[in-house]
């Protein structure tokens, strides 16, 4: 029963995948993800891990593709910017590339000798007699917070970072201050400039010098 | 296969990690072959997903084993999953971040346009 279930979602979990990477809106694209996403929920629930089957759902199901469906509706990308200008010898480089890489690691799984070792070739064997508490929040949560405590907390750390950067970045650029006047005259004198007065900023922070900026595009972000 | 072989079939260590390493190609795929920043970003956590995959399967394939290491091996896996996660968390804040600040500046998600950095 586990087989047919491991099989099933397998199955369906690739070809969302496939329909992923080949859906041109991204939209069609974020759904079959979230099918994808929950496929392999199944998959960790099968393979003795329910603790990361919910966490799956509630993180990358939950908090990622609401993420990416909110950028997708603040970029509202029409039809025609949606079309891609792949050349096909790109395209079948990718394809040969990553198939490439499908075989190789095949190959790889082939030559292993843990994956030729008698207790991994059923995964759906009954657990020994040590194993049954694993996978629950019980088991992670103590592994967690004793033996894995310093890599928790620079876990946290590189998530405030990205929470900082992402407001960095997405914030306004506001025009730069301009400099005090004894900052000027310095900057002046060091140059030896003949004119009074140095150049003035053109490019705003975040545009290039000479494009002059437009009011009705600034209105709109 | 016919369908009494899949019903008696089980499946091992090198179904799971076959089908862990196949997603993780489509990813590659999707990076290489696609010009929309939204989809290579997806593609990257299709990527992320697969690893994630191959470890859970590994962790699950210590569990047979006598003794308490392979449980403790299980749970080590898990807690790496954990990690996963969360930097896949951070990466698509970021990226996604990033890509807005982009359209702002460029007006096009399509990655073959954004070329400010090759000048």
């Amino acid at each position: 029963m586990d087989a047919i279930a491991f099989y099933v979602s397998g199955i369906v979990s690739l070809i969302a995948s496939l329909l992923v990477v080949t859906r041109r809106n991204p939209v069609h694209g974020a759904v079959f993800l979230v099918l994808f996403f929950a496929t392999v929920s199944l998959e960790f629930l099968i393979l003795h891990a329910p603790f990361l089957a919910v966490i799956q759902v509630l993180v990358y199901a939950g908090a990622i593709m609401v993420l990416y469906l909110f950028v997708i509706m603040l970029l509202s990308l029409k039809p025609e910017e949606l079309k891609e200008e792949v050349k096909a010898g790109r395209r079948v480089l990718a394809g040969a590339f990553s198939g490439g890489l499908f075989l190789l690691l095949a190959y790889a799984i082939r030559q292993s000798p843990r994956v030729a070792s008698p207790s991994a070739a059923d995964l759906t064997a009954p657990v020994g007699p040590a194993a049954p508490g694993v996978g629950t929040t019980e088991a992670i949560g103590l592994e967690l917070f004793q033996s894995q405590v310093l890599p928790f907390e620079l876990v946290s750390v590189l998530i405030l970072l990205a929470i900082i950067g992402a407001i960095h970045l997405t914030r306004k650029q506001r025009a730069a201050p301009a400099p005090s006047v004894p900052l000027r005259q310095a900057a002046t004198i060091a140059r030896g400039a003949l004119s009074p007065e140095p150049r003035p900023f053109t490019g705003g922070a975040g545009r290039p010098a000479g494009e002059p900026v437009r009011p009705a595009e600034e209105a709109v972000l | 296969m016919t369908i009494a072989a899949i019903l008696l079939a089980a499946f091992g260590l090198k179904e799971a990690l076959l089908l862990a390493s196949a997603i993780f190609s489509v990813g590659v795929f999707g990076v290489l072959s696609r010009q929309n920043v939204l989809v290579i970003l997806m593609s990257v956590e299709l990527m992320l997903n697969g690893a994630n995959l191959a470890l859970v399967a590994l962790g699950r394939a210590f569990l047979a084993e006598k003794g308490t290491a392979g449980p403790r091996a299980a749970s080590l896996a898990q807690v790496f999953v954990v990690m996963v996660l969360a930097v896949a968390a951070a990466e698509a804040a970021v990226g996604l971040a990033i890509l807005l600040a982009a359209y702002r500046r460029w007006r096009t998600a399509n990655a073959g346009e954004i070329s400010g950095l090759s000048g």
